[in-house]
């Protein structure tokens, strides 16, 4: 077999393991946004940059003292607070007309529009007129995943940028979804999928809405560029709250160790719907719209049910638990026999038979013992018949990189396995005419041993 | 147009003979990894060995045409199906040129592959260029839509890991755990190959099938799933693909135009690679001498035909690169019993089957549905499935077709 591993990178990750023995994974909350219960959101204008070199005119809300941001500041809050956000309208607009109002409302909470709301009365909820403020306030009654967004001419408003996402954390605490042990996570991710179509940004900026009343663009609407989190690939991958994405904080590199659960929160945050692809393995839908999918209070996720593409609504929200090991790949995905790579499951080297009654997997590195050892069954093309991607560590062995030609790789510098999750409406992995990017991210499970922070 | 074509085949012709020296046998980067197998054939013959529960396919990856249903002729990327081609056999005399093989014979739908679960499956993918754009250099692969605890090195995403250029082959290796119903595509440029026609059905029997369970007062032997009782067993099955393509794009691609990526908006609603009416004919259309050679290219119908009271399991996956669609069913229900390549079951078994007369389907998501023909339907009795987003009933401009396909009663 061509493959070369950089062994000394290899052996430090299994030493690490060795030492570490079984070691501690703690949930990590990796989600950004701002904890609660009391929220100073306001509203107004800013710029999101596409990977095209183009940008587009933005109505976002901020959190604070912050910059406007798309999508708004995702809301942290806990089972049972009382929440209050105070939501100040600071838009401005071009041409004659004043600012219109903006307001928020709170799917999935138990928000009623009642006569003394504080505020302008809206259609569906109390609105902020240009420079005044309203309150909102509700009882976070229910751990899950939800979203919020302007109530007020939602189809332009929310085109325009007017989302973000509300997270209510269960009462049995950090690293549960819901509460129930069946929804317990390793780490999470959040997935907010939208949609913008760049003309109507165009005829805001230069006639303020009221030129969009005079155009069709709502009605027909045609958007072409997608994005994750506020941002088109490949700027999905980059560092959250770079300064040269002043508007667009949040990232979305999602990674794990074999055998953890990475709980995806899934959010619809456009007027589309997306087909999100996870390559690697299948996830289960443990909840809808902030509602575990259970057959009574207390059961637990008995009612889900395992997908390899999650059907994204508008304004709904799923929560997914995603898990990998490489189950029944029959060959190991450390090396085999054929490679000299060295590592050990449930204490056995490789070419050593596995105890009888033996854990299936390894306590510490979560491999499938039943296939430990055992060789890869083909031969890879030599390298001037193969094409390289920037994610390929030039080994198909996990936690070990290998020789490539120059310019090739780099992207995955610890050797784990790459896998891409995308909009299966494979035309929203553009960007206004350019392929790759859109709606697309690259996760990586890496190896044991490797910190993911 | 004839012009066109015509020049482009001389610049293929001398681009072949620079690229691959004139030599009919000499393809090094060609290499069928199959156990058992010694001509390089992917397959078994007199004095080989099939290994247990071994399956061997060699794919060709390149570009070809189809006829649509109003009768337009569209350029597209594909798979040919290059099994039973011996690539090293012993009497030399007997070598095929594999490259030649796989050249314009680009077939839409992609090859059926189906599998059992227990398989070893060993894919080989020749890359046999694509000889209407030799100013493409593209690299291919074949993803494994839907497979579980996939490893990255076989799954095909260029991006995460390796690509196999033009004149080579990969082996592809799986051990084949899970029964249900996947797809599978070439994932290179994703957006544009799989709009090109790269798209192909793929799913696999569970160990249940063979077994007998009585479900309903009928013995069944064929199952969708491993479901202990029977109720997804099934007398006929048919893999229906959902796919559809943007002419003005494919137009694009043979003209060496800008790609309309933004703009794609398809107009060619198809099932199995054909529109209504080719979707009832149930034999491979006819091949395009001018363009193709007279390599037949649309194998495969959408037919669906069975007896009065039989159960028909319908295969649904979508792989087009636009929109959703929705198939509705007139005149017969469906349970749906599986989604993407998994039993509705919860956790602690809670049975989620249901019933429907729709089903919707985006890009990348497959379903499973279980039809009932009822016992007193007469022969000659037919039955429609088609989109219920109605104005995907139509070949570009043409009503009435697109997107529907008949289910016939037959003795």
């Amino acid at each position: 077999m061509k493959n070369k591993p950089i062994k000394s990178a290899f052996y430090i990750a299994v030493f690490s393991v060795l030492l570490l023995g079984p070691f501690v994974t703690g949930a990590g909350a990796v989600i950004d946004g701002i904890t609660g219960p009391t929220f100073n959101l306001s509203v107004g204008i800013g710029r999101i940059s596409t990977p095209d070199g183009g940008s587009v005119l933005i109505w976002g809300y901020a959190g604070g003292t912050g910059q406007v941001q798309y999508p708004g500041p995702t809301l942290i809050v806990n089972q049972g607070e009382v929440v209050t956000v105070t939501l100040t309208n600071n838009l401005t607009v071009a041409g004659t007309d004043p600012a219109p109002n903006v307001s928020i409302v709170f799917p999935g909470q138990q928000v009623a529009v009642v006569p003394t709301d504080p505020g302008v009365p809206g259609i569906l909820t109390a609105e902020a007129a240009p420079g005044a403020t309203v309150t909102y306030t509700f009882t976070a009654t229910h751990a899950g995943t939800y979203t919020y967004y302007s109530g007020t001419d939602s189809a332009l408003q929310l085109e325009m940028g007017l989302v973000g996402v509300i997270i209510v954390r269960p009462v049995s605490g950090v690293g549960y979804a819901y509460n129930h042990p069946d929804t317990q996570f390793d780490r999470e991710y959040l997935f907010l999928l939208s949609e913008m179509d760049p003309r109507i940004h165009e005829v805001v900026e230069f006639q303020g809405p009221a030129g969009v009343a005079a155009t069709d663009y709502l009605a027909n609407y045609f958007p072409v560029i997608w994005f994750i989190n506020g941002r088109n690939a490949p700027d999905t991958m980059s560092p959250a709250g770079v300064p040269w994405l002043p508007h667009q904080p949040y990232n979305i590199v999602p990674r794990m160790h074999p055998g953890e659960r990475m709980l995806m929160r899934v959010v619809g945050g456009g007027r589309d719907l997306h087909p999100y692809h996870h390559h690697g393995n299948h996830s289960r839908i443990i909840a809808r719209g902030g509602r575990l999918l259970e057959s009574a209070p207390g059961a637990g996720p008995d009612l889900s049910h395992e997908v390899y593409t999650l059907q994204s609504h508008p304004g709904n929200t799923i929560d997914a638990i995603f898990t990998w090991t490489g189950k029944g790949l029959n060959w190991d995905i450390y090396g085999g026999t054929d490679v000299n790579m060295p590592h050990t499951c449930n204490g056995k080297a490789v070419g050593e038979t596995q105890d009888a009654g033996a854990p299936e997997f390894d306590p510490g590195t979560s491999e499938y013992c039943p296939d430990h050892g055992k060789p890869f069954p083909v031969i890879l093309p030599a390298d001037q018949n193969m094409a390289f991607g920037g994610f390929y560590g030039g080994s198909a062995y996990m936690g070990t990189s290998g020789s490539l030609p120059p310019g090739e790789g780099g992207l995955n510098p610890n050797g784990g396995f790459a896998y891409m999750w995308h909009s299966h409406t494979e035309k929203e992995m553009t960007n206004y005419d350019i392929f790759p990017g859109g709606m697309m991210t690259m996760m990586i499970i890496e190896a044991p041993g490797v910190t993911i922070p | 147009m004839r012009i066109i074509t015509k020049c482009s085949w001389i610049v293929a012709l001398l681009f072949g003979l620079v690229f691959y020296g004139g030599d009919p046998l000499a393809h090094a980067g060609v290499l069928v990894q199959c156990p058992g197998d010694t001509d390089g054939s992917a397959d078994w013959g007199p004095g080989e060995t099939r290994p247990p529960n071994t399956k061997c396919i060699h794919l060709g990856a390149g570009d070809g045409f189809v006829t649509m249903a109003d009768g337009k002729t569209q350029y597209m990327f594909g798979f040919s199906d290059l099994t039973g081609l011996a690539t090293r056999p012993a009497n030399p005399a007997d070598a095929v040129n594999i490259i030649a093989a796989g050249t314009l014979a680009a077939t839409f739908p992609a090859p059926v592959i189906v599998l059992d679960e227990g398989d070893e499956f060993y894919l080989t993918l020749t890359n046999v260029g694509m000889i209407k754009r030799p100013d493409l250099f593209d690299p291919h692969t074949v993803h494994y839509h839907g497979f579980p605890e996939a490893a990255s090195i076989f799954d095909g995403v260029p991006d995460a890991s390796v690509s196999i250029n033009m004149g080579s082959s990969m082996t592809y290796y799986f051990k084949i755990n899970d029964p249900g119903t996947y797809m599978y595509h070439c994932h290179v440029e994703a957006t544009e190959h799989m709009q090109m026609g790269m798209l192909g059905n793929l799913y696999v029997r569970p160990a249940q099938d063979g077994t007998p369970f009585v479900y309903n007062g009928k013995t069944y032997t064929r199952f969708a799933y491993n479901d202990g009782d029977g109720s997804t067993g099934y007398d006929v099955d048919y893999p229906l693909q959902i796919g559809s393509f943007d002419s003005a794009f494919h137009d694009a691609n043979e003209t060496v135009q800008p790609l309309p990526f933004a703009l794609m908006v398809d107009n060619y609603p198809m099932l199995n690679g054909r529109g209504y009416p080719d979707t009832v004919n149930p034999a491979p259309l006819p091949a395009q001498p001018m363009e193709n050679g007279g390599k037949v290219t649309q194998v495969e119908s959408a037919l669906i035909e069975a007896q009065p009271g039989q159960r028909i399991l319908l295969r649904i996956s979508n792989l087009n690169v636009t929109r959703f669609y929705t198939l509705g069913s007139m005149g017969l229900s469906m349970q749906v019993v599986g989604k993407d390549a998994k039993l509705l079951r919860g956790p602690t078994g809670n049975n989620l089957y249901y019933r429907t007369n729709s089903v919707t389907v985006g890009g990348g998501e497959s379903v499973d549905t279980i039809m009932e023909i009822p016992t007193d339907a007469a022969v000659g009795t037919k039955y429609f499935l088609y989109a219920t987003n109605l104005n995907y009933l139509s070949n570009d401009a043409e009503e009435f077709g697109g997107m529907m396909t008949e289910i016939r009663v037959v003795n």
